[in-house]
C-alpha cells in the first residue's frame, strides 16, 4: 500500500498533468472521502437514531419551578389545593366550605367564590376527594352533602381561554336519620354505585358507622335524574376497633375503614348490600403495624398505605382462586418515606400519586414501583397536587403559598422493570410478563413486557432450526464433498435464488396453504419424519447387494439422483397411511358420549395439557426453515469447498474412505465456517417478519409448545406501530423492541464474521 | 487408476453416512421443486378456463343456495374427507348477485345429473364477478331483439362488447384525467386563495389576484358541468343494449352491455380457444387495475408501483454504494478503521428489514417529511403532505437497507480489479481519478450491476417494512403520471408483496380471493427469480472475463 502511494507521487512528479485534470482529481478525491465517510456514518446514524428514540423512555421526571404565588394567610383552615386541566386557576379548598381561587393567567387576581354549601346547615366535616373531584360536608343535624369542584373553560372570538370556576351542589342528605351530628363523611359515585359512609356522633356520645346509598332516577335525557335516598347501612357493629379513617372508593363499589391498630376493614357495595368482605393488616409483618394513611389509586381496584415509619405499599384487588372473590392483596411495596408520609395525592390521569411528609416530596408511579422524582424542600409542604395531565405539580406551603411545578415525564409506565421484570398488574393474582399494549378504558394499564415477544422470536427460531439445520448442512455437505461437479455448478445457484424468495410468498404459503393441509395431517407429517431415514437406510442397504458391476455403472456423486425419487415415493406413502397411523396411536375418548375419535387435534390437547392451534409454530418453523436453508447452506458450502484441497488429496491418499475424509479432516477444519453459516441462520430467522406475521396467531404467548403460535418481536412491530401515537410510550417501546432486535441480530451477526474470518487466516495458514 | 479409485469408493467406510448427507441435498431440492410447482400450478390455473358442469341435486342438500334445484359451476375440488363421507365437490357457482355465495360444497351421492351443456355461456362482469348462464337474446334501445338460436349471436355479442369497452376506455379518460386535472386546479386555487386570505392586509394587488383566482374557479366549474354531462351521456349510452341470460337454476337476468368485461363459452371452446382466452387473462391480469376489492381484474397498478418503488431505490442506492465502496477499496488505509467498518457493513445487511422500518418511519416520515411539511406545505396542514408514508419515503428506506449489498458487491468487484492494471494506468500518467474512472470502474461495472440487480431483487420483495412506510391496498393515483411534476414523491402506492398480504390476509371474501394471490405470488416470484438469475449469469461472465485478466 506505502509502496504504490509513493509511487504514485512520484509519477505525479514525472508527468505533468493539465491544471484542471488536477484541480478535478483533487476534488473528487476529497469527494469520494467524504462523501464515502458520510454514507458509512448515515448507515452507523441508524443505529443513533433509534437508540436517541429509545433512551426517553429510561428517564426519569423533570420538575421545574414555574411560579410562586401567595394564596392564604390562615393556612390551618385549608382543606385541600386543587388545579384546573390547563393549570391557570388554582383552588384552595377552605374548612368553612367557601373556595378561593387564584388566577394565574389572567388579570382577575383572587376570585372568591364564598360558601359552596348552603346555609341553614351547620358544617361538622369537610372532605375533599382529589380523584373525581367532590367535595363531601357533614352537618350538626346528621345530613350530607357533596359538590363538584369542575371548571369551565370559555373562548373568545381569537380562541383565547379563559377558565372559570363551575361549581355544582347537591342537596342535603340525611346519613345518620336520627339527627346525630356528622364527625367525618365521605362519598363516592360510580355508574352504578353511589355511597356515602361516614361517623356520626350520638347524644351519649357514642360513635356509630353509618352509610347510606344513593339511588337516581334514570331520566330520558341521560344527564341523569332526581338523586334520592336508598338502603341505609349500620356498620359499627362490624367494626370492633376504634376507627382512625374512612375512605369510599371513588365509584362508590367498596369502602375501606382503617383502625387504629392497622388493621384494615373493607366493605364491598354489591347487590344493593354492604357487607364485610376482608379484614386484613397492610403492615402485619412490622414492628408497628398502624397504618398512617390509605386512599385509592386511579381505577378504583388498588388502594395505597403509608406506615408510621415512611413504609409505603400498593393492595390491589385480584381474584382469590381459595375464597373465589376478589380480595385485596399486596401488590407493590415501595422504599420507605424519608420522612412520615403526611399527604397523600394520586394522579388522575395515570397510576401516579404524590407523598408528601414535611419537606420531602416523592413522586410516585404505581404500576413499574417506581419513584419518579423526590426532592427535599426548603420549605414546608403542607398539601400537594398531580396537575390534571399529569404535568404540573403543585404544593402549598406552611406560610400559605402555593409552588407550581411543570412536570415532564412522558413516559412513566416505562423502565427496565417493565420491560424485563416480572410485575403485578391490577387484577392479576401473580406477577408475570405480559405484553398488552392498549385497552378499552382510561385507566387501563399498558403492560410492556418484552419477555413474551422475546421468547416467541427464539421459539421461532429454534423450530426453524431444528428443522433446517440438519437438512441445510448435511445438503452443504454433500454437495461440497461428494456431489458431480456438473450438478454442483447448479446447485449452488438455485439455492442462492431461493435464498432471495420474499417471505411474503412464504407467509403466504404457510398460513394458507401449508397450515390447513398440515392441520389434520399432523400424524401424516410424523410418519414421513420417521420414514424419510428409514427409506434412505434401506436404499443404502439394497445398493450395497447390488452386483459391483450395477453399482459402478453410476458415477458416485450422483446418489442423490437415485435417493430423490425413493424419498418421494416414501413422502407420498407415508402422507397417505398418516390417518391410518392417527387410527391406531392418537385416539382420544370423549367424556360424555363415550365415543372414542381419532383426531390428533384433541389428542395433543388430552395428552400434553398444552393447546392446539391451526396456525401454529411447526408451520412457521417449516417455512421460516425455507427462507433459513439456503443461507445455511450458501455459507456452509462455501466454507466446506474453500478447504484447501491438500488436505483432503493427503486424505484420500493415505486411504481414508471419502467420508471419512470428508467427517475427520473437512469438517473440522471447516467448522468455524459451519458454525458461522449456523449463525447467519439464526439471525436471518430471529429478524424474519413476514412468515411470523401471517402464519402465527400473533398471539404474545410464553410456551414452547410446538403446536401454538407466539407473537416475534417483528411481528410485534408490524402489528402495532400504525396504532402508535408519535413519540408516545408504545411509540418508544417499539423502537426499544427494534433496537433489542437490532443488538441480537448485530452480536449474532458479528460472531459469525469474527468466525469466517478465523476460517479465512486458518485456510491461508493451511496454504 | 479410475476404476480403483471408484472401487474404493463403492466399499469405503461410511458410505451409510454419505447417502444420509446426500439425504439433505435431495430433500432441500424437492422441497424447493414442491413449492415452486405449487405456486406455479396454482397461479396459472387460475387463468385457465376450465369446463363448467351443470348438475342438479335434491334442494335439502345444499342450503345455501336455498330452495334451487340445478346449479352452473367450475369444479374446483374434489376429495374425499375420510372413509366413510362419500367424496366431496367443491363448485365454483359464480353469479354473487342472485347466490350471495361464490363457492358451493355437495356430496357427491347427492348429486342426482351431472352434465356440460354445449351452450353454456361465462360473463366476466364488472361488478360481482363472473356469471355463468344460458343466453337468451340481446335487446337493443328501440327493442329489436338478437336470438341466442340466431347464427350470429356471438359476433354481434362480441361486436357489441368492444364497442362498449371502447366507450368506456373513453368514460375513463374523461373521468380520470381530464376531470381529475380539474380537481387538482381547483386545489391549487384554493390553497392559492388561503394564502392570499392569511395575510393581514389586503393590497389592491392581492384583491385583484382573489377576484382572478375567483373567475379562474367559475370556469373550471363550468367546465367541469360540461365534462361531467359528456361522460353521463356515454354512459347511458354503455347501458342501452342489454343481453339477457338464464342461470341454471332458471332466474332470467338483464345485463347491460357495458358490464361485460369478456364472455366465452367453455365447453364449446377447444384447446385452442381456451388458450387464446388463457393468454387474455394473463394480459389483462398483467396491464389493467383491479376490481371488486382486488379479487378481480388485474394488478397492473401493484406492478407499476413496485416497479417505480425499485427503480427510484437504486438510482439512490447505486452512487452512495459505489461511492462509499471506491472509498473503502480505494482511498482508506489498510486499518482497523477500515476493518471494523466493513464487519460492520456486513452486519447491516444482515440485520432485520423491520428495524429499517421503524427508522424510516421515525426519521423520514416524521422527522424529515413533518419538518417539510410545516416548513412548506403548511397550507395543507393538518393534511400531511411528507409527513405520511409515501412512495419517496419507502424508497430512500429500501435504498439504506440495501446500501450494504451494494457495498459489499461493488467492493468485491473493485478489488478484483488486477492492480497490474491501476498500476499500468497511473504508471501511463494517469491520476488517480482518471485511473478510477476509466479503468477501475468500466473494469468492474459487472460487478457493481450484480449488486444492484441483488439489492433490487431484495427491495422488490421486502414487504414488512413498507407495510410501515406508505404502501396501500388500493392507490387513486400512480406515482408517475402525466400531471406536473409527473414524478408524484409524495404518493402512496402499491406493491405486489404487500398485495399478496392483503389480498390473502385483510380481504372480506378471502376464498375468493385465493387465486389472485396465487396469481400474484407466482409474478412476484418469476420478477425476483428473473432479477437473481440476471445476477448470477453477469457474475459468471464476470469471473470467466477476470480469468483470463488475472493471468
Amino acid at each position: 500500500m506505502k509502496n504504490q502511494s509513493q509511487s504514485h507521487h512520484r509519477t505525479l512528479e514525472r508527468f505533468q498533468v493539465s491544471r484542471r485534470i488536477g484541480w478535478f482529481d483533487r476534488f473528487m478525491n476529497h469527494f469520494i472521502v467524504v462523501g464515502g465517510l458520510m454514507v458509512i456514518a448515515a448507515v452507523m446514524g441508524i443505529f443513533v437514531f433509534i437508540f436517541l428514540q429509545v433512551a426517553p423512555l429510561f428517564h426519569g421526571a423533570e420538575v421545574k419551578l414555574l411560579s410562586r404565588h401567595k394564596l392564604t394567610d390562615t393556612v390551618d383552615s385549608v382543606v385541600a389545593v386543587d388545579l384546573d386541566e390547563w393549570g391557570e386557576l388554582p383552588v384552595l379548598i377552605q374548612k368553612d366550605g367557601s373556595l378561593r381561587y387564584r388566577d394565574l393567567k389572567g388579570d382577575r387576581g383572587i376570585i372568591e367564590n364564598g360558601q359552596v354549601f348552603q346555609a341553614g346547615e351547620t358544617l361538622s366535616s369537610i372532605h375533599y376527594n382529589s380523584l373525581n373531584r367532590l367535595l363531601v360536608a357533614g352537618s350538626n343535624s346528621g345530613r350530607f352533602a357533596y359538590a363538584k369542584v369542575g371548571y369551565r373553560p370559555e373562548y373568545d372570538s381569537l380562541s383565547v381561554r379563559t377558565v372559570h370556576p363551575d361549581v355544582t351542589r347537591s342537596d342535603w342528605f340525611d346519613l345518620s336519620g336520627k339527627g346525630e351530628r356528622i364527625l367525618f363523611v365521605d362519598y363516592g359515585e360510580g355508574d352504578s354505585n353511589k355511597l356515602a359512609v361516614g361517623i356520626c356522633l350520638d347524644s351519649e356520645g357514642y360513635r356509630h358507622v353509618r352509610a347510606v346509598s344513593l339511588e337516581q332516577d334514570l331520566s330520558l335525557f341521560g344527564e341523569g335524574g332526581k338523586i334520592s335516598l336508598g338502603a341505609r347501612f349500620d356498620l359499627t357493629e362490624a367494626i370492633d376497633q376504634a376507627i382512625q379513617q374512612i375512605d369510599v372508593a371513588p365509584d362508590g363499589g367498596l369502602v375501606l375503614i382503617v383502625a387504629e391498630n392497622g388493621e384494615v376493614f373493607v366493605f364491598f357495595n354489591q347487590g344493593g348490600k354492604l357487607e364485610l368482605g376482608q379484614r386484613f393488616e397492610p403492615f402485619g409483618d412490622l414492628p408497628d403495624r398502624r397504618v398512617g394513611g390509605a386512599d385509592f389509586l386511579l381505577g378504583d381496584t388498588s388502594a395505597v398505605f403509608t406506615g408510621w415509619e415512611g413504609e409505603n405499599r400498593v393492595y390491589s384487588l385480584s381474584l382469590d382462586r381459595d375464597k373465589g372473590k376478589r380480595l385485596y392483596a399486596r401488590t407493590k411495596e415501595f422504599e420507605p418515606m424519608p420522612e412520615l408520609p403526611e399527604g397523600y395525592f394520586p394522579g388522575v390521569r395515570n397510576n401516579s400519586f404524590l407523598l408528601v411528609g414535611n419537606h420531602h416530596a416523592s413522586l410516585r408511579f404505581s404500576t413499574t414501583e417506581s419513584i419518579r422524582w423526590q426532592r427535599n424542600f426548603e420549605f414546608e409542604i403542607i398539601r400537594g397536587l398531580i396537575g390534571e395531565k399529569y404535568d404540573r405539580l403543585g404544593f402549598l406551603d406552611r406560610t400559605g403559598t402555593f409552588h407550581l411545578f411543570h412536570l415532564r415525564d412522558p413516559h412513566p409506565q416505562a423502565g427496565l422493570r417493565a420491560f424485563l421484570g416480572k410485575v403485578r398488574y391490577e387484577g392479576q393474582a401473580e406477577p408475570d410478563y405480559v405484553w398488552q399494549s392498549t385497552g378499552g378504558t382510561d385507566d387501563f394499564e399498558p403492560k410492556l413486557s418484552l419477555v413474551p415477544l422475546i421468547i416467541g422470536s427464539l421459539k421461532g427460531t429454534l423450530y426453524a432450526m431444528l428443522f433446517a439445520a440438519p437438512i441445510a448442512l448435511l445438503g452443504a455437505l454433500y454437495t461440497s464433498q461428494f456431489l458431480h461437479p456438473k450438478w454442483r455448478d447448479h446447485v449452488k445457484p438455485t439455492m442462492e435464488i431461493m435464498a432471495s424468495l420474499p417471505s411474503v410468498v412464504l407467509g403466504f404459503m404457510a398460513a394458507l396453504w401449508l397450515a390447513p393441509l398440515l392441520d389434520t395431517r399432523v400424524p401424516s407429517l410424523l410418519l414421513v419424519l420417521l420414514g424419510v431415514p428409514c427409506a434412505t437406510l434401506a436404499c443404502n442397504w439394497c445398493w450395497g447387494q447390488l452386483p459391483h458391476r450395477v453399482r459402478t455403472s453410476i458415477p458416485a456423486g450422483l446418489e442423490f439422483l437415485l435417493l430423490s425419487p425413493i424419498i418421494l415415493i416414501t413422502c407420498i406413502l407415508c402422507w397417505k397411511a398418516g390417518p391410518l397411523a392417527e387410527e391406531i396411536l392418537f385416539v382420544v375418548t370423549n367424556p360424555e358420549t363415550g365415543e372414542r375419535v381419532a383426531d390428533f387435534r384433541l389428542w395433543w390437547p388430552e395428552f400434553t395439557g398444552a393447546t392446539y392451534t391451526q396456525r401454529n409454530s411447526l408451520v412457521v418453523g417449516f417455512m421460516m426453515g425455507f427462507a433459513v436453508i439456503p443461507v445455511i447452506f450458501s455459507i456452509a458450502e462455501d466454507s466446506l469447498s474453500n478447504v484447501p484441497k491438500s488436505l483432503r488429496s493427503g486424505s484420500l491418499a493415505l486411504g481414508a474412505s471419502r467420508w471419512q475424509t470428508a467427517v475427520n479432516i473437512v469438517l473440522p477444519t471447516a467448522s468455524p465456517g459451519i458454525i458461522s453459516a449456523l449463525l447467519i441462520g439464526i439471525s436471518r430467522a430471529l429478524g424474519e417478519t413476514m412468515i411470523v406475521v401471517m402464519a402465527t396467531g400473533n398471539t404474545p404467548l410464553k410456551d414452547f409448545n410446538i403446536f401454538s403460535g407466539m407473537r416475534a418481536l417483528s411481528a410485534n412491530i408490524v402489528v402495532e406501530f400504525p396504532q402508535a401515537p408519535f413519540q408516545g410510550t408504545l411509540y418508544r417501546t417499539l423502537f426499544l423492541g427494534a433496537l433489542t432486535l437490532f443488538i441480537m441480530t448485530f452480536i449474532i451477526n458479528t460472531m459469525a464474521e469474527v468466525l469466517r474470518q478465523h476460517l479465512r487466516n486458518r485456510y491461508k495458514a493451511v496454504r | 487408476m479410475k476404476a480403483i479409485r471408484k472401487n474404493s469408493q463403492v466399499s469405503g467406510k461410511g458410505e451409510i453416512g454419505v447417502w444420509f448427507s446426500s439425504l439433505g441435498l435431495s430433500l432441500g431440492l424437492l422441497m424447493i421443486v414442491a413449492l415452486l410447482g405449487v405456486i406455479a400450478y396454482n397461479g396459472l390455473s387460475v387463468f385457465w378456463p376450465k369446463r363448467v358442469v351443470q348438475v342438479e341435486f335434491d334442494p335439502q342438500s345444499a342450503p345455501d343456495l336455498g330452495s334451487r334445484s340445478a346449479v352452473a359451476g367450475i369444479i374446483t375440488s374434489q376429495k374425499v374427507k375420510s372413509q366413510e363421507s362419500p367424496e366431496e365437490w367443491r363448485l365454483f357457482v359464480g353469479n354473487k348477485d342472485q347466490y350471495g355465495i361464490s363457492y358451493s360444497y355437495f356430496d357427491r351421492d347427492s348429486l342426482l345429473k351431472v352434465t356440460q351443456p354445449e351452450d353454456l355461456l361465462v360473463l366476466e362482469r364488472t361488478a360481482y364477478g363472473k356469471a355463468i348462464g344460458y343466453p337468451e337474446h340481446i335487446s337493443g334501445p328501440s327493442g329489436e331483439l338478437v336470438s341466442a338460436e340466431h347464427p350470429e349471436f356471438a359476433e354481434r355479442l362480441g361486436s357489441l362488447v368492444r364497442e362498449c369497452q371502447d366507450r368506456g376506455k373513453e368514460i375513463r379518460k374523461l373521468e380520470t384525467r381530464e376531470i381529475g386535472a380539474i380537481h387538482e386546479a381547483l386545489e391549487n386555487l384554493r390553497l392559492q386563495q388561503l394564502r392570499l386570505e392569511r395575510q393581514s392586509e389586503l393590497s389592491s394587488k392581492d384583491r385583484e389576484a382573489l377576484e382572478k383566482i375567483e373567475k379562474e374557479r367559475a370556469r373550471y366549474e363550468s367546465l367541469f358541468t360540461t365534462l361531467a354531462t359528456q361522460a353521463r351521456s356515454l354512459r347511458d349510452l354503455q347501458t342501452s343494449h342489454k343481453l339477457q341470460y338464464r342461470l341454471a337454476s332458471g332466474e332470467e337476468i338483464d345485463l347491460p352491455i357495458g358490464e361485460i368485461h369478456r364472455f366465452f363459452y367453455p365447453n364449446q371452446i377447444g384447446f385452442w380457444g381456451r388458450a387464446a382466452v388463457f393468454c387474455n387473462h394473463i394480459k389483462e391480469f398483467l396491464l389493467s387495475e383491479p376490481r371488486e376489492a382486488n379479487t378481480e381484474g388485474g394488478v397492473f397498478p401493484a406492478i407499476f408501483g413496485t416497479f417505480v418503488m425499485t427503480l427510484f431505490m437504486c438510482v439512490i442506492v447505486t452512487p452512495f454504494g459505489v461511492l462509499a465502496a471506491i472509498y473503502l477499496c480505494e482511498y482508506a488505509k489498510d486499518g482497523v478503521f477500515v476493518r471494523v467498518v466493513r464487519i460492520a457493513i456486513n452486519n447491516l445487511a444482515g440485520v432485520p428489514s423491520i428495524v429499517f422500518g421503524v427508522f424510516g418511519l421515525g426519521f423520514f416520515v416524521y422527522l424529515v417529511g413533518g419538518t417539510l411539511d410545516e416548513l412548506f406545505f403548511s397550507l395543507r396542514l393538518p393534511t400531511p403532505t411528507f409527513g405520511t408514508g409515501g412512495i419517496l419515503w419507502a424508497s430512500l428506506t429500501l435504498a439504506l437497507m440495501t446500501v450494504p449489498v451494494v457495498i459489499v458487491a461493488a467492493e468485491e468487484a473493485l478489488t478484483s480489479v488486477s492492480p497490474g492494471l491501476r498500476e499500468s494506468s497511473m504508471a501511463c500518467g494517469a491520476s488517480k481519478w482518471q485511473t478510477i474512472q476509466r479503468i477501475v470502474l468500466p473494469a468492474s461495472a459487472p460487478g457493481v450491476l450484480t449488486g444492484m440487480i441483488l439489492a433490487m431483487a431484495r427491495g422488490a420483495g421486502e414487504v414488512a417494512p413498507l407495510m410501515l412506510l406508505g404502501v396501500v391496498k388500493i392507490a387513486p393515483s400512480l406515482p408517475l403520471d402525466n400531471q406536473f411534476p409527473f414524478l408524484h414523491l409524495d404518493r402512496k402506492f402499491m406493491h405486489l408483496g404487500f398485495h399478496i398480504y392483503d389480498l390473502g390476509f385483510q380481504s372480506p371474501d378471502s376464498e375468493a380471493a385465493l387465486p389472485m394471490v396465487f396469481a400474484t405470488t407466482l409474478l412476484l416470484i418469476v420478477l425476483v427469480v428473473v432479477l437473481n438469475l440476471a445476477a448470477i449469469l453477469i457474475r459468471n461472465r464476470l469471473r470467466r472475463k477476470y480469468q483470463i485478466a488475472g493471468f
